[in-house]
């Protein structure tokens, strides 16, 4: 799980893995580790900590990884214009592995996403959902989509 | 450096960070465990069994590669650091204690993805202000278009008022006089018909004047001008015009003069006098025994006036009410705009005064307003400065296409002493010009053919210097800013009587040497 801070990838992966959601803001420091089974596949999900001016994303998180989801915030264009640069850490280290993306905060008031932002921010190889990890839409279909690419 | 500080140094790192470890062989099978590898919440790892089974963050990486993972979560939830260290083909796996690094990261990382947050906000927050601000402007715009086509309509609608207006008041002014002049048998009701007549149009006229006025207030196009005014004609002016209406009801006017006999003030002499009349007409139209009081008085440069009255007076919870415009008390069923209480306040207010409103409900209400009156020792003889005739005769040019209004003009006219040529347009303006020499050109602005101000223009190239005196029913500012532009002598607002004209004709006719 990568992007940038406070686009909720530890809410989404709580969300999938023990169905909770809590509103307060708990930065992630380093990464938490929490395995799932999706389908007859154990898939460990490394949440790593988010991107920000000041830290960018720490490649030695991401080795390993088969898949990625790539989270922004919808309501935040600034942390989708962001998947570019942190794609180009993620291929560094992993090559084109397969990606997922989530759109998340769709249940909250401002929704900013345009045709023309996820034209210039979304490759077309990448799988996209609009999530709310508060509701859980699209929460349990953007796992399953990852899985489904890392399998092929 | 001593050889005992090194261990020492060992020996308290070592403490702090209680680094616990484990070895693989190549195929990830667990070799070698240290026994305090279950305080980070790693059980049953024992020698023999496949690490990738129990130590998630060993699923999927290289065991030929080193790694260093400075803050992982471990499964009983003691952030701990990882280090994967090759060795001969086997994995050293060491795990130590972060939490004082997880600590003071969190906290330090916590504070500034907060106050990033919140700077993100507030730019959103500042973007939506200015998008409100601009929204606010376009707005504002639209509004003052609207109001500016409102005090176009206004206008319009009062241009189309007046002439007709100025066409029954000033036809309805001759039969009066030709009654007068007639000897008829006393049951003879017409003199009676004419005077309703006349009341009935002055009313209509000032109520025209009033939804103009709110326009133009809204517009800000009301300008005050002081001049020199005689207080006791002031008066005698309201009371000539107020007493028929106080007749009718068979109720008392009363004048109050505290001002010597020929004091003279500085005022906008047709706004105060605008203000007395929409005041002391409200008193007399809500009074129905009793008595209105109209008190003038004048002290310090200062001009105190006063409106008592016995009527109905107002509740108390209408009295923030009646201030608004269009507002009228519902169960009174009396006639009117709603418009004159809140112009007559707003004007007072444009003078520099402030309205006062006293009431009783059932007793009777008291309205008072002060103004900066300046006195003026200005000789200001205004009985002869109304004369309605000239005293040699002036001959005057009359542009105007509104031929009832016309007619009625060159009667009044001839009878103050004026020889009359009346043209319907500005192209025959143009040409009567050019025939004969006048003492004095009126001109209306909106005709066929040649308006107003296209014939003053041409007049002035020709360097024809005819005094010219507008003569309309546009109550536009701009109409008269434009007319003094044109060099114009002075500008009369439809319906004109001919004491204007004359007041005005005397102070610009140059008399020939």
């Amino acid at each position: 799980m990568v992007g940038d801070f406070a686009v909720g990838k530890t809410s989404l992966t709580q969300k999938f893995v023990n169905n909770v959601f809590s509103d307060k803001y708990l930065t992630t420091v380093g990464v938490k580790i929490d395995t799932a089974d999706v389908s007859d596949t154990k898939l460990v999900v490394w949440d790593v900590a988010g991107r920000d001016a000041l830290s960018p994303i720490n490649a030695a998180y991401l080795a390993g990884a088969a898949g990625i989801v790539l989270v922004g915030d919808g309501t935040r264009p600034e942390t989708i214009k962001s998947f570019a640069e942190i794609w180009q850490t993620v291929s560094g280290k992993l090559g084109d592995v397969p990606v997922v993306v989530a759109l998340n905060k769709r249940d909250v008031d401002g929704w900013e996403v345009t045709d023309d932002l996820l034209q210039t921010s979304i490759q077309s190889s990448w799988a996209v959902f609009e999530t709310s990890a508060k509701d859980g839409s699209n929460v349990p279909e953007l796992f399953a989509a990852l899985v489904d690419r890392i399998n092929c | 450096m001593p050889q005992s500080l090194p261990d020492n140094i060992n020996q308290t790192l070592m403490q702090r960070l209680n680094p616990a470890y484990l070895r693989l062989d190549a195929t990830m099978k667990v070799t070698q465990t240290s026994s305090n590898l279950s305080e980070y919440g790693f059980a049953d790892i024992t020698e023999g069994v496949d690490a990738t089974e129990h130590i998630d963050f060993l699923v999927g990486v290289d065991p030929a590669q080193a790694l260093s993972l400075p803050v992982v979560a471990s499964p009983n939830g003691h952030p701990v650091c990882i280090e994967l260290l090759p060795e001969q083909g086997d994995l050293n796996v060491i795990i130590a204690d972060a939490r004082e690094q997880f600590d003071l990261q969190q906290k330090l990382q916590q504070k500034a993805n907060e106050n990033q947050l919140l700077l993100e906000k507030q730019r959103t927050l500042l973007g939506e202000l200015h998008a409100a601000k601009a929204e606010l402007a376009r707005r504002n715009t639209e509004l003052e278009e609207a109001s500016r086509l409102q005090s176009s309509f206004l206008s319009g609608v009062s241009h189309e008022f007046r002439t007709p207006l100025t066409s029954i008041l000033g036809h309805n002014d001759l039969l009066r006089k030709s009654l007068a002049a007639e000897t008829r048998p006393k049951s003879d009701k017409k003199q009676i018909y004419t005077d309703a007549v006349r009341r009935a149009s002055q009313h209509l006229l000032s109520l025209v004047e009033n939804l103009l006025d709110h326009g133009k207030l809204d517009a800000g196009e009301i300008t005050i001008n002081p001049r020199p005014v005689q207080l006791s004609t002031l008066q005698n002016d309201l009371e000539m015009l107020l007493r028929p209406l106080a007749d009718a009801k068979q109720i008392d006017l009363l004048m109050q003069r505290q001002y010597p006999v020929d004091e003279s003030v500085y005022i906008d002499e047709s706004r105060v006098r605008q203000c007395l009349i929409n005041l002391a007409g409200n008193a007399i139209k809500f009074t129905d025994k009793g008595s209105v009081t109209i008190s003038m008085a004048h002290k310090d440069d200062e001009l105190q006036l006063r409106i008592l009255d016995t009527g109905i007076g107002i509740k108390k919870e209408d009295l923030a009410k009646i201030r608004q415009p269009f507002w009228q008390v519902a169960d009174t069923g009396k006639a009117g705009t709603g418009l004159g209480l809140s112009i007559t306040e707003r004007i007072i207010e444009l003078m520099g005064g402030e309205m006062t409103i006293q009431s009783e409900y059932g007793r009777g209400t008291e309205v008072s307003f002060s103004l900066n009156a300046p006195a003026t020792d200005a000789s200001i003889n205004l009985d002869q400065a109304r004369e309605a005739a000239f005293k040699d005769q002036v001959s005057i040019l009359l542009t105007e296409d509104d031929l009832d209004i016309a007619q009625l003009v060159v009667i009044l006219l001839e009878e103050a002493n004026a020889k009359v040529t009346h043209v319907e347009n500005g192209e025959l303006a143009l040409q009567a010009l050019q025939r004969d020499s006048f003492d004095l050109v009126l001109m209306d602005l909106n005709m066929p053919i040649m308006g107003g101000y296209e014939t003053i223009r041409r007049m002035r190239d020709d360097g024809n210097h005819t005094p010219v005196v507008i003569m309309t029913a546009s109550a536009l500012e701009a109409d008269m800013h434009k007319a003094q532009a044109l060099g114009c002598d002075g500008y009369l607002l439809k319906p004109v009587e001919v004491a204007d004209i004359v007041a005005i004709a005397d102070q610009i006719i140059v008399p020939l040497e």
